[in-house]
């Protein structure tokens, strides 16, 4: 026995178990957080069933099973399996003024699934779980019971498209309108600036605000009447102890049993649910609706990026391989361009704060803009100025990358390009480019991938938690550099730990979360792809 | 590699016979040729030029944090004094608007309002009830607003208030001063002259007088303000008196009262500093005598109060300028003791005046040489001096926006300067090293960059900060490390490759992963599981070591065909095996393990043994997330490393009858070791300026403990939170420079340890 240690010991099988261990410990980490993101996100979407408990106290409540836990205090000798209790989302805020209770176990009398339990999608306050009562037009009950369930669906795709219909007025034509009001009070003002007071200009301007200050008035009207048509029909709610609550057709979004539907119908749903985050506006400070424009904004910001990062990080490549000499100032710049990759993330947004925002927004708004002083226009954070920040952050990747692939394009190549005739630029343009963008392109992918999980430096250069608009709209100049964005990864810190009700915006942080890890594997996953299949090709073309 | 250094700008050699023939199109080519190499040539520094400029320019908004205040003189005047028929008068009182336009004077018989940039004087409203003639002295009541107590011959006080009313009429900016006095009180039942006074308003409406009368004696007067009664709008005014129980031997020669009115310092003549409680006027209470001169070397001569009133300055007749503060002296019976704490440049004459800025805690000193400095408290340093003109300076006063000065010197000219002073409260000192704030009773070192009141006094300690990151990043490497680098060894020495394939991009996957996610789970996720399963967690750490050794002898019996050798597929199985049902076998004893080994509660048993508070977002969290976003970048440097190592001499090593253990220990360690320290290194520098993880995990408080159950602040989470409401160009935004200054150069350090190391190791290499 005491051999078998002795040899056991020496072969040191123990040490490369250890090793093993912390290799195993590694991958779990990552995969436990991959997987705790997928179920979180995924379960969002899913139409859960209404659960009603009646309790000892006689009382009722319905609502969505969140979990059933061990209460931390009751685990001792005599019970040592403690006691559980349930973790319910009980919605109807204006009732409770709560989203979620906790129900313990032995207060619980009966426990079932009512078919007709509805879960209410409500504009306000959060869903409503409870029973539909009847439908009102103008205060006369128009139907009640299962008749009223059959004319609820038409009601709601109703109200629905009423409100696209004022939506789309409110964004695209008032918007327009005052986007058109204030663009000409600015060029008042700048004409007032330059001296021109009584010019025949500033007066057709003021004509023109006063014709549009009308226009605006009509479409306010027209509002008006598409706003009383919401509140033409009402729905009486009745919660799970028969507590009515009556609301206005326009309050509701959308209505389901989700006890009555089949597994089909809520698959359907899911997918629904899923498509509506990713293309609807949030609701409720963030917590509800969709997540479409922190969507857009990352994705226009790392295009911005990407524009300004491969032209810069390609020519800073190609000159330090190609063209200039090798010696140890060129090492001496390469291992400072590698540092810079290592550089914190939140220096590079004091920089771009400092620089890129105070800077030069700055002199661009008093040379460009002095009619909007004292607003700044550039002189503040925005879209342009964050995806700045961001390339001057991910150029020393995309050079390190394309250095990568230039070293990568075997010495022939060059000598056969010269020994045809061609100048250096045209090998470098027409034989070492093309072999190095693969590389060029990896260089790109994990740039933007590092750029789209990126959060620090974009608080301090442009990044809100809600944006009135998106940097892309229909009116003149289209794109608005100076417009602030919303961001995938600021949503994250904005939704789950800036908004009042953490618990019930949890959800929404978890599908952002997931969104955004998608985005962000899908991109690297590509680099790796890329780059191996790069190194093949290479290898192949050099035997 | 550059092939074409030897010929670019002439024709290349081998294309020369078809070039010649089509000279034009040569010349076009090569033309494009010498301008391609331009653009790239100016494109490509110009990039790498930039991207290095970014040190440059953090370090050109850090540099003015340390520069010293500058002075130029703004306008000298000279004021013709209306009604002086006894000659020149004494000025005893200056003061000036916030825009630095319009100025005063308080004569002794007079006062005299003009213009500072002509010097023309503006008439004073003659329905002003102010008995110029008997004017004597002069009390200035504390740092904010011009108001005075006026000393009279004829032992009145009588309060003045001087308002400066800006207008602005067609954007022309206009100051109208407006002077109104309250009723005089009478302080010497006697009608003894006042000859200094000390005098201060209170926020009820009320006020403390202090006066010193010919006999040398020290007359108290409290004035307290009462609602008239129902049908009277006047208030009532309830007069106070008392007298200090001085020694005749120690003269007063000046005095200082507090905000509130409780206490009264007086310096004396012999240089003594005698602290009075004068809550009760009629019977004050001596708490305490300090010596602020050398004994019997000079007298006491100014004294003033700093913004804030707790510190005061004191200025002796021998040019001292101190910064004494009250501190608690539990053997005093919560009476406070006063101690000096800090002495400024000496001044080559006697100090007459002293001015404490309203702004910051900054202070000017003016002597009988006419010399003027300006100094700050918090950072201890004389920033600026005005050199004299010979003749005592009488009267001075800091402009109520901090950026210049007032003074009289007794030419019958008023003196203005203009003082540049951005960042006075800054000093490589002040940051750096522990220093003496109000209201403690040691130097500390403390981060509080702002706070409600207007007379707070910033706390720019970077330490707790740098500590905090050196916390973070302590602990997350701690758990790090081990993890990484045995995975390493593991992946790359032993590792079936088909497995290798799979588990190392998944872990590298990890790399891109959004630190905002990490620090969202750590946040919400991790931190409250973890206050509930923290007994499971430390039951991991002991119980996963045995159960993998146990599972590693029992692997030796296993028969070969289910082993399949090191590395395999079921060997990684077994290990999986091990850490779920440790883990399982942990949680679901959760309970357990607390009443094991921590009595039934780890908090309590926490702080009873070792004294230490659980907080939910603490270092252990961000050990854990911060960890996990390091581990793949070590993971992945040390495992190449490792596998870089020539395949030749492993392949010896172990043909010479080592054993893999051996091989690996004895060769393959030490000659990757280069790698895995440079792996280390790049680590670090991503867990030093990581952001997001720490602002959402940690409770950034700015705390220097080691206590693994607490949160801290870093470097980088402290820009996240305060650079968005740091006004440009303000000291708290070249401070929060500073610390992405200090971020970025001890990244850029670390980096190129790492990569000098790994290009050492390439050249090694690149011999076999």
């Amino acid at each position: 026995m005491t051999t078998f240690l002795k040899k056991f010991w020496n072969s040191g099988t123990l040490f490369i178990w250890i090793c093993g261990g912390a290799v195993t410990a590694s991958v779990f980490l990552v995969v436990g957080v991959l997987l705790l993101i997928m179920v979180n996100g995924l379960g969002y979407f899913w139409p859960s069933n209404l659960v009603e408990f009646e309790l000892a106290d006689g009382k009722k409540i319905l609502g969505e099973l969140k979990h059933r836990e061990i209460i931390p205090d009751s685990v001792s000798v005599q019970s040592p399996d403690g006691k559980g209790r349930f973790n319910l989302k009980i919605g109807n805020r204006d009732l409770y003024g709560l989203d979620f209770r906790w129900v313990d176990e032995d207060q619980v009398v009966a426990q079932r699934l009512p078919l007709k339990a509805t879960a209410f999608e409500r504009r306000e306050w959060g869903n409503f779980y409870g029973y539909l009562q009847e439908i009102k037009q103008r205060d006369s009950v128009l139907v009640s019971g299962d008749e009223a369930w059959k004319l609820l669906g038409p009601l709601v795709v109703e109200a629905n498209e009423l409100h696209e219909e004022i939506a789309h007025i409110e964004k695209g034509e008032i918007g327009a309108i005052n986007h058109e009001i204030e663009q000409a009070r600015l060029r008042i003002r700048g004409l007032e600036l330059q001296g021109k007071n009584d010019s025949s200009e500033i007066f057709d301007l003021k004509a023109d605000v006063k014709r549009l200050d009308s226009q605006y008035e009509k479409h306010v009207q027209g509002l008006d009447i598409l706003r009383k048509r919401l509140h033409e029909y009402s729905i009486v709610l009745r919660d799970a102890n028969g507590e009515m609550k009556e609301l206005p057709m326009g309050q509701i979004i959308g209505a389901l049993q989700p006890n009555a539907m089949s597994a089909f119908a809520k698959i359907l749903t899911y997918i629904k649910n899923f498509w509506n985050v990713l293309t609807e506006e949030p609701r409720e400070a963030n917590t509800e609706g969709g997540i479409f424009p922190a969507i857009f904004g990352t994705v226009m910001m790392v295009l911005i990026m990407s524009v300004a990062v491969v032209p810069f990080g390609v020519l800073a490549a190609f000159y330090l391989r190609e063209y200039a000499k090798q010696g140890p100032l060129t090492r001496a710049v390469r291992i400072a361009v590698n540092n810079l990759a290592g550089v914190p993330s939140i220096v590079f947004g004091v920089f771009g704060l400092g620089f890129f925002v105070y800077a030069v927004g700055g002199t661009i708004d008093t040379l460009f803009y002095p009619e909007a002083f004292p607003n700044p226009t550039f002189g503040t954070g925005g879209i342009l100025w964050a995806s700045l920040t961001l390339a001057l952050m991910t150029v020393p990747v995309v050079i390190v990358s394309t250095e990568e692939g230039l070293s990568a394009v075997p010495r022939e190549y060059r000598e056969g390009s010269a020994a045809l005739g061609a100048t250096k630029i045209e090998t470098m343009l027409r034989v070492i480019l093309p072999s190095a963008l693969p590389g060029i392109l990896t260089g790109l992918i994990l740039a933007i991938s590092r750029a789209t999980g990126e959060v620090a430096p974009l608080m301090l250069t442009g990044v809100v938690k809600l944006a009135p608009s998106l940097p892309v709209d229909g009116l003149f100049p289209f794109v608005h550099f100076d417009r602030k964005f919303m961001h995938l990864g600021f949503h994250i810190y904005d939704v789950g730990f800036q908004s009042p009700n953490v618990e019930a915006a949890k959800p929404m942080v978890y599908v952002t979360t997931l969104v955004l890890v998608l985005v962000v594997v899908l991109l690297n996953i590509t680099a790796i792809a890329v780059r191996n299949h790069m190194r093949k090709k290479l290898r192949g073309a050099s035997i | 590699m550059n092939i074409f250094q030897s010929n670019t700008g002439s024709e290349i050699p081998l294309a020369k016979a078809s070039l010649s023939a089509r000279v034009g199109a040569r010349t076009i080519r090569r033309w494009t040729d010498k301008v391609a190499t331009g653009i790239v040539t100016l494109g490509g520094l110009a990039t790498i030029l930039s991207i290095l400029g970014i040190f440059v320019y953090l370090f050109i908004e850090v540099v003015p944090l340390f520069y010293s205040a500058s002075v130029t003189q703004e306008a000298s005047v000279s004021v013709k004094v209306e009604g002086s028929a006894k000659g020149l008068p004494n000025q005893i009182g200056v003061g000036l608007d916030e825009y630095m336009e319009v100025g005063y004077v308080i004569y002794r018989g007079s006062i005299s309002l003009f213009h500072l940039d002509s010097g023309k004087s503006i008439p004073i409203d003659s329905s002003l009830k102010l008995d110029h003639e008997s004017i004597i002295s002069v009390g200035r009541s504390g740092a904010q607003g011009n108001v005075y107590g006026l000393g009279t011959a004829d032992g009145r006080v009588i309060p003045l208030t001087i308002d400066f009313k800006v207008s602005f009429l067609d954007g022309v900016r206009s100051i109208h001063p407006e002077l109104s006095t309250g009723s005089p009180l009478e302080i010497s039942v006697e009608s003894e002259p006042v000859r200094y006074l000390a005098y201060r308003e209170l926020s009820d409406g009320g006020s403390v007088s202090a006066a010193v009368n010919d006999k040398g004696e020290v007359q108290l007067l409290k004035m307290i303000e009462e609602e008239g009664g129902l049908f009277s709008s006047e208030a009532k005014q309830i007069l106070t008196r008392g007298q200090l129980p001085m020694e005749a031997s120690t003269p007063p020669s000046a005095m200082l009262l507090d905000g509130m009115g409780e206490t009264l310092v007086v310096g004396s003549e012999k240089g003594e500093l005698l602290y009075w409680d004068i809550t009760n006027v009629e019977s004050p209470r001596l708490m305490g005598v300090y010596q602020a001169a050398p004994f019997s070397q000079g007298t006491v001569t100014a004294m003033s109060y700093l913004i804030g009133d707790r510190s005061f300055v004191v200025g002796t007749s021998e040019g001292k300028v101190s910064v004494w503060m009250p501190f608690v002296d539990p053997d005093k019976g919560g009476d406070s003791r006063l101690s000096e704490v800090r002495t400024f440049s000496q001044h080559e004459g006697a100090i007459t005046s002293i001015s404490p800025s309203q702004r910051d805690k900054g202070f000017l000193t003016a002597d009988d040489t006419g010399s003027v400095f300006l100094h700050h408290s918090t950072s201890g340093q004389t920033l600026a001096q005005i050199p004299g003109a010979g003749r005592p300076v009488q009267a001075l006063m800091f402009s109520p926006k901090g950026d210049g000065v007032i003074f009289a010197d007794g030419s019958g000219k008023i003196m203005t300067y203009r003082i540049e002073n951005e960042h006075p409260e800054t000093t490589i000192a002040s940051i750096f090293k522990p220093v003496l704030y109000e209201g403690y009773d040691q130097p500390n070192h403390i981060w509080q960059s702002s706070s409600g009141s207007d007379d707070f006094e910033p706390k720019f300690g970077l330490w707790p900060l740098i500590f905090g990151t050196l916390k973070g990043t302590f602990y997350a490497m701690l758990l790090a490390t081990p993890l990484a680098l045995l995975g390493a060894i593991y992946t790359a020495m032993f590792m079936h490759p088909d497995l290798r394939s799979v588990v190392k991009p998944v872990v590298e996957i990890m790399e891109a992963f959004p630190t905002v996610v990490l620090g969202f789970l750590a946040g919400l996720w991790l931190a409250p599981l973890l206050e509930k399963i923290f007994p499971a967690v430390v039951g991991m750490f002991l119980i996963v070591p045995v159960a993998l050794v146990c599972m590693c002898l029992f692997w030796q019996i296993v028969p070969a065909w289910i082993r399949r050798g090191s590395g395999s597929t079921t060997e990684f199985l077994a290990f999986g095996v091990v850490l779920l049902s440790s883990l399982w076998l942990c949680i679901s004893f959760n309970t357990h393990i607390e009443s094991w080994l921590f009595q039934g509660n780890y908090k309590d048993w926490l702080s009873s043994t070792f004294g230490l508070a659980y907080d939910q977002r603490n270092a252990m969290v961000i050990a854990f997330a911060m960890g996990m976003a390091v581990i793949p970048t070590i993971y992945s440097i040390s495992e190449d490393s490792i596998s870089n190592v020539p395949r030749h001499l492993i392949a010896g090593s172990l043909a010479l009858g080592a054993t893999p253990w051996q091989t690996l220990t004895k060769l393959v360690i030490v000659s990757a070791s280069p790698g895995l320290f440079s792996a280390l290194m790049i680590g670090l520098g991503r867990v030093v300026g990581e952001t997001m993880i720490v602002l959402m995990a940690t409770g950034n408080t700015p705390v220097m403990d080691m206590n693994l159950f607490n949160g801290f602040r870093t470097l980088s989470a402290n820009i996240a939170v305060e650079m968005p409401e740091a006004p440009e160009g303000g000291t708290l935004f070249r401070l929060l420079f500073l610390a992405g200054m200090i971020l970025f150069a001890f990244t850029s350090v670390v980096n190129t340890i790492a990569e000098v190391i790994r290009q050492r190791l390439r050249a090694k290499y690149s011999q076999y």
